[in-house]
């Protein structure tokens, strides 16, 4: 195997799994959303990276986009009712 | 060296700036830096998948790139609108 | 040197131009102290980034739709862009105490 190929997968690997430890251990609402989103793109990358197009597609117009701009209202009313 | 070695370096190296750019989602200091950073990992995703077509050689991934670079703009509007619905 | 190879060669440089700008504007979003100065420096090179690196890819481009779809990508992230980043600085300027909550 390529061995720039197996640096890339190896960084976009590690950098995953750490941006899904930071957006669960994240205790502010809109920090978290926001690292989701961030990790919804990089997920997209790495279904993209295992030539599945069809499912970076869909993480990236649902997981990434919509699921993303719905949550952020969601932190948003729930940081209004804590007030 | 080849001129998919080349592309693939390249994409090594956006990755490498993307993680980079990650760090400034994760400290902030404020939400918009946050949005900012996250805007920035969007564009350099574009960019990754864009040069990752001759590497593995998967022509629909240029599909995936247009629905990111439709989709860039959802989040931060989503974000911004919040502040219009406070000041009313 | 064929026209092929001097394309070829065209297209490696402006892929490489690109992924400069890329690293300036991380840089820039690592190094610059405040908000709007990093808001300044990210949204001009990426952009710029984005663009030599399609252009690169155009130059190899296979057919007449991928190169529309390269071209349609980055016009998105223009006006994608543009807009993200008045609306930032708008919200960034009025709001005071946006972290409060």
């Amino acid at each position: 195997m390529n061995p720039l190929l197996l640096g890339f997968d190896i960084l976009l690997s590690t950098t995953l799994l750490g941006l899904a430890l930071a957006a669960l251990t994240s205790r502010e609402p809109r920090r978290g959303v926001i690292l989701f989103i961030a990790f919804g793109l990089l997920l997209a990358l790495v279904w993209a990276r295992l030539r599945a197009p069809d499912l970076a597609l869909a993480e990236a117009a649902i997981g990434a986009g919509l699921a993303g701009a719905l949550m952020l209202s969601a932190a948003r009313r729930a940081a209004r009712r804590r007030q | 060296m080849s001129l998919s070695e080349i592309h693939l370096a390249v994409a090594l190296l956006l990755l490498a700036t993307m993680s980079i750019g990650l760090i400034r989602v994760a400290i902030g200091p404020t939400p918009s830096d946050r949005l900012m950073a996250a805007q920035l990992l969007g564009t350099s995703g574009i960019g990754l998948l864009l040069v990752l077509i001759p590497v593995i050689r998967v022509p629909a991934l240029i599909d995936v790139a247009l629905v990111f670079s439709l989709l860039a703009a959802v989040a931060i509007v989503a974000f911004t609108r919040r502040r219009d619905g406070e000041d009313a | 040197m064929t026209f092929m190879t001097l394309l070829s060669w065209l297209s490696v440089a402006c892929i490489l131009a690109g992924a400069f700008f890329f690293i300036a504007g991380t840089v820039g979003l690592m190094r610059l102290p405040d908000r709007l100065s990093r808001l300044h420096a990210l949204t001009k090179a990426d952009n710029v980034g984005l663009g030599l690196l399609t252009l690169g890819l155009l130059l190899e481009a296979p057919g007449l739709l991928i190169g529309l779809k390269l071209v349609l990508i980055w016009l998105f992230v223009l006006v994608a862009s543009a807009t993200g980043a008045h609306l930032i600085a708008k919200r960034a300027l009025r709001a005071d105490g946006e972290d409060a909550h």
